[in-house]
């Protein structure tokens, strides 16, 4: 709205509504296998997500070029070693087809997915993440469940229960690993005049249930071994939200760690502007409270960029904190035989050991460890791990376990985040049907000049060796 | 100051089965690079044993590496998913049709067992193949492997036998005093060994220039996709004359490579830019050509990947008499596939000066007399797309 308003044509792209498939590998959100079947009546959820959405409605009055329920699914500039491009575009893909647009400045507002760590039975219908809760509560409005059990205490999880309480979701509970309610004594307040109870120094230990969740088992981290059975058909995990960084890391974003977060983002510099030409970020995750007008100020003067480092932000208590003591407390309660990676079916130990995928049906020679050696470099490489063990490497792309895969390397090897290099981000930042990523314009003149991979050209008979004629 | 037996420049599948070889024959080695282990070309390629059967020069190398390749799991002591089941090239259309009888001309100059199949054949190895599908070029022999995992394999035997590689650490030049090879200098400092191997992709090339060597590679950029996983269909390693390589991964998504390229420049201090362009639309509609049920499988993920072309698409592998002690490797294309037979001729040419491998005409010397501007008279310059 403030960019049309400076009079500039805009174009809004947001991938919500999702079709319900593509909700399925847990994109942006973590959404949970137990998706409700109502999801897939396209026209009362477009009707829904709109209409929930006042600045939406009114950037579409004000011509705004709104595209929603469209991915943007890569962006592509010239760079070194790639030089053919031409004006900067982003490919964009609705459920019709794919296009490129060009654009003179690209504004990434990507927003934050859940932050969801695995416990014994996270992959049965009825986990889900507590973005992925408020959002199908507020905007798609469909939510299967009753009764609730919420992880954790920080504002995303009481924002949750609010909107869940206000839908007459029964609150089950809050499951907190420390003695102290994150979201500040306010909340505290509300939890408690809402009788919601409270579960101090405990973590989930395991998700029941054949089917679906039936209840969750919740054991005391004060080393008791005390356990509860918590009667729930759903279990919202509100740890942590962490950046959406994906199309700004695979476009080629110069990206540093942010202690905090814990998390990975763009460099930019003080008018929120990436190491890409005309590319921004604008992000919770930012420190300034004025990013808007600094990028407007910027995109209108392309001289005004500026060199002056930034910081970031953090909402209450250090996210990355929180996100430790999650991840150690329920490594130590569940143990290392619960599968890490839904995909791939890989358990936290196989993965820490490097196992090769048990569809080969191999085994390593000698065991061997991700460190790698020297003064230089980074010391951890997601890259290798997801290669040797395909944590991350699978349908969803590694948005369910790439975050918490780190976070188990840098516990178990004693090596800081910061020198963990996380897996490359590649496009497309969504799996996309193979349909509607074709190229349609697959003109005459790229079929004819389209080389054959060039080791499989034919050596001419001109410089074919003579050794055996 | 460090001291080794040979230092190999450059972690690659070539460096990495030179290093594996020599150490395994008790020399010290150390592998230098630039970055992270085989993080370059060789863990990006589609994994394929091209045969050289157009080449006699390398066809006999190429059937080296076939046997090397049905034994390599055990050798190495990691799984590498080697799937020995074939290679078929397919045609689908007239003009195609045409290519694949000349390929087949070229490919009886070695006998590796090629023949022309019609369309049902091709179907027999490929069910989902095109109802366009017109005929096909196959042979039983060769095979594809997972790249990523066969790189790790050697590193990883490398390491089990003591062999020491070193990361994030460019390799800027190579010593040389009194015409011996003395070592390289590095940003981490100067490091010696007597026997220098140069498997450095294209900086070859750069480390080179000082000796007054015009090394014929030029460095290029490739696009490579996987789609979601997809039942077993098929094992053969396909190559469609539409422009696309497609082998099903053990796992069961269809890896692909092809299509346009863009030749690059190299720095030894940063890593090789290698985006992805909008190029992958038309790679993805290739393979719903040749595979229509691709068409209900999803992209899941794109990347490039930059290596080294020699000036006659050959390999190289040369040992220099000035100065002595430096060897220097070149994969053209096809270098995952021979990497293990490389590896065992370059490590007994370091260790012994001269090797069983066949290696005849394969030697720098083919290219004497080549001009210092080649590059830019082939149109392999960097900034140059699909030449
Ligand atoms: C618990 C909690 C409490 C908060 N309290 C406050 C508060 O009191 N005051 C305040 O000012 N802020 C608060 N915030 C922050 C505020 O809610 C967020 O800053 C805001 O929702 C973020 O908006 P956004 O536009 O950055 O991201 P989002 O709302 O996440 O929007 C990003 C959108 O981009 C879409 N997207 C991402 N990638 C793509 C792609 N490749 N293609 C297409 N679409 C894509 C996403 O699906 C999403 O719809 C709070 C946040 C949390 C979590
Ligand atoms: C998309 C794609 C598909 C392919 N498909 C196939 C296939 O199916 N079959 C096949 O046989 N071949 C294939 N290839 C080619 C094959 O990958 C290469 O020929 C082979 O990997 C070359 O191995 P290498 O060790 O020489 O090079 P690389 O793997 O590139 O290794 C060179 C190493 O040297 C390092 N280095 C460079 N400069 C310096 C320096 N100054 N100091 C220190 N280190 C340095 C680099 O960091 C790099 O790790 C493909 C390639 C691509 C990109």
């Amino acid at each position: 709205m403030a960019a049309r308003g400076a009079d500039y044509e805009v174009t809004l792209i947001d991938e919500h509504p999702q079709e319900l498939k593509n909700m399925s590998f847990d994109a942006p959100y973590f959404y949970g296998s137990g998706l409700p079947a109502s999801l897939s009546d396209e026209t009362a959820v477009f009707d829904n997500v709109l209409s929930s959405n006042e600045l939406l409605l009114e950037c579409v009055e004000n011509e705004v070029d709104v595209k929603i329920g469209v991915v943007a699914w890569g962006a592509f500039h010239n760079a070194p070693n790639s030089q053919h491009i031409g004006t900067p575009k982003v490919g964009i893909v609705s459920r019709e087809g794919n296009e490129l647009l060009e654009y003179d400045a690209l504004i990434l507002a990507t927003g934050s997915r859940d932050f969801v760590p695995s416990f014994k039975g996270w992959e049965l219908p009825g986990v889900l993440g507590g973005k992925a809760g408020a959002k199908l509560l507020t905007s798609y409005q469909c939510f299967n469940g009753t009764r609730c059990l919420v992880l954790g205490t920080a504002p995303l999880a009481v924002e949750f229960a609010r909107a869940a309480c206000d839908r007459g979701i029964d609150i089950a509970g809050f499951v907190e690993p420390t003695s102290k309610f994150q979201a500040g004594d306010q909340e505290l307040e509300w939890a408690l005049n809402a009788g919601i109870p409270i579960l101090y120094e405990s973590v989930i230990l395991e998700a029941g249930g054949t089917d679906k969740v039936s209840s969750a088992t919740v054991i005391s981290t004060d080393g008791s071994g005390k356990q509860a059975e918590v009667e729930c058909d759903t279990i919202c995990v509100s740890i942590a939200v962490l950046p959406n960084v994906e199309l700004p890391a695979a476009m080629g974003c110069e990206m540093q760690f942010a202690e905090e977060h814990p998390a990975w983002v763009p460099k930019v510099d003080s008018n929120l502007q990436t190491s890409v030409q005309d590319v921004y970020w604008l992000s919770a995750f930012n420190a300034q409270d004025d990013q808007i007008p600094r990028i407007l100020s910027a995109v209108g003067d392309a001289a005004s960029a500026s060199e002056a480092p930034t910081g970031t932000t953090q909402h209450g208590a250090r996210a990355a904190d929180y996100i430790n003591v999650w991840v150690a407390k329920l490594l130590e309660m569940g143990g290392s035989d619960v599968v890490l990676c839904q995909c791939e079916t890989v358990t936290r130990s196989e993965f820490l050991e490097l196992q090769p995928p048990r569809y080969l049906k191999a085994g390593m020679r000698h065991p061997h460890v991700a460190v790698t050696g020297g003064d230089a470099g980074p010391k951890i490489s997601q890259d290798l791990t997801k290669r040797m063990t395909r944590v991350g490497m699978g349908h969803c792309q590694g948005k369910r376990c790439r975050d918490e895969a780190a976070v188990l390397l840098s516990q178990h090897y004693g090596i800081p985040l910061k020198d963990i290099k996380p897996g490359s981000y590649r496009f497309p930042v969504r799996p996309i049907d193979m349909s509607l990523i074709a190229a349609e314009d697959d003109d005459y003149h790229t079929r004819e000049k389209w080389p054959h991979w060039m080791h499989e050209e034919v050596v001419p008979e001109s410089v074919a060796g003579t050794a055996k004629r | 100051m460090m001291n080794y037996d040979v230092i190999v420049v450059g972690s690659g599948l070539l460096g990495l089965s030179t290093a594996y070889h020599a150490q395994k024959a008790g020399a010290r080695v150390l592998v230098i690079d630039r970055g992270a282990v085989a993080y370059e070309a060789s863990s990006r390629a589609t994994g394929y044993l091209s045969l050289r059967a157009d080449d006699p020069d390398e066809a006999p190398l190429a059937g080296m590496a076939e046997k090397l390749w049905d034994t390599l799991d055990e050798e190495l002591g990691y799984p590498t998913e080697w799937t020995q089941k074939g290679r078929l090239w397919v045609a689908f259309s007239d003009k195609q049709l045409e290519e694949l009888h000349q390929t087949y001309k070229a490919f009886t100059r070695a006998d590796f067992g090629f023949e022309l199949i019609d369309a049902q054949a091709c179907r027999e190895l490929i069910p989902i193949l095109s109802p366009e599908t017109r005929a096909g070029l196959y042979t039983p022999r060769s095979g594809h492997a997972n790249p990523q995992r066969v790189s790790q394999a050697y590193a990883w035997a490398f390491q089990d036998y003591g062999g020491t590689i070193l990361e994030h650490t460019p390799v800027y030049s190579v010593i040389a005093e009194g015409g011996k090879a003395k070592g390289v200098k590095t940003a981490a400092g100067d490091i010696l060994a007597d026997r220098v191997v140069l498997c450095a992709g294209g900086y070859n090339a750069n480390l080179l220039e000082p000796f007054g060597v015009v090394f014929p590679v030029a460095t290029v950029r490739l696009e490579a996709l996987v789609t979601t996983p997809l039942p077993p269909m098929y094992e053969v390693g396909f190559i469609g004359l539409n422009g696309l390589s497609i082998r099903q991964t053990k796992r069961g998504n269809l890896h692909a490579n092809g299509g346009p390229h863009e030749w690059v420049d190299l720095d030894a201090d940063i890593e090789p830019n290698k985006p992805n362009t909008p190029i992958v639309r038309n790679l993805v509609r290739r393979m719903i050509e040749a595979f229509p049920v691709a068409k209900g499988a999803q992209l899941l993920r794109t990347w490039a990947g930059v290596l080294d072309i020699t000036r006659d698409q050959k390999t190289i592998i040369h040992r220099f008499d000035h100065p002595e002690g430096l060897l220097v490797a070149a994969g053209a294309g096809h270098g995952f596939g021979m990497a293990p037979a490389i590896g065992i001729a370059m490590a007994e040419l370091a260790l012994k000066g001269h090797t069983s491998a066949p290696i005849e005409g394969l030697s720098l010397e083919r290219f004497a007399g080549l001009s210092p501007t080649w590059k830019a008279e082939k149109k392999w310059d960097a900034g140059s797309y699909n030449t």
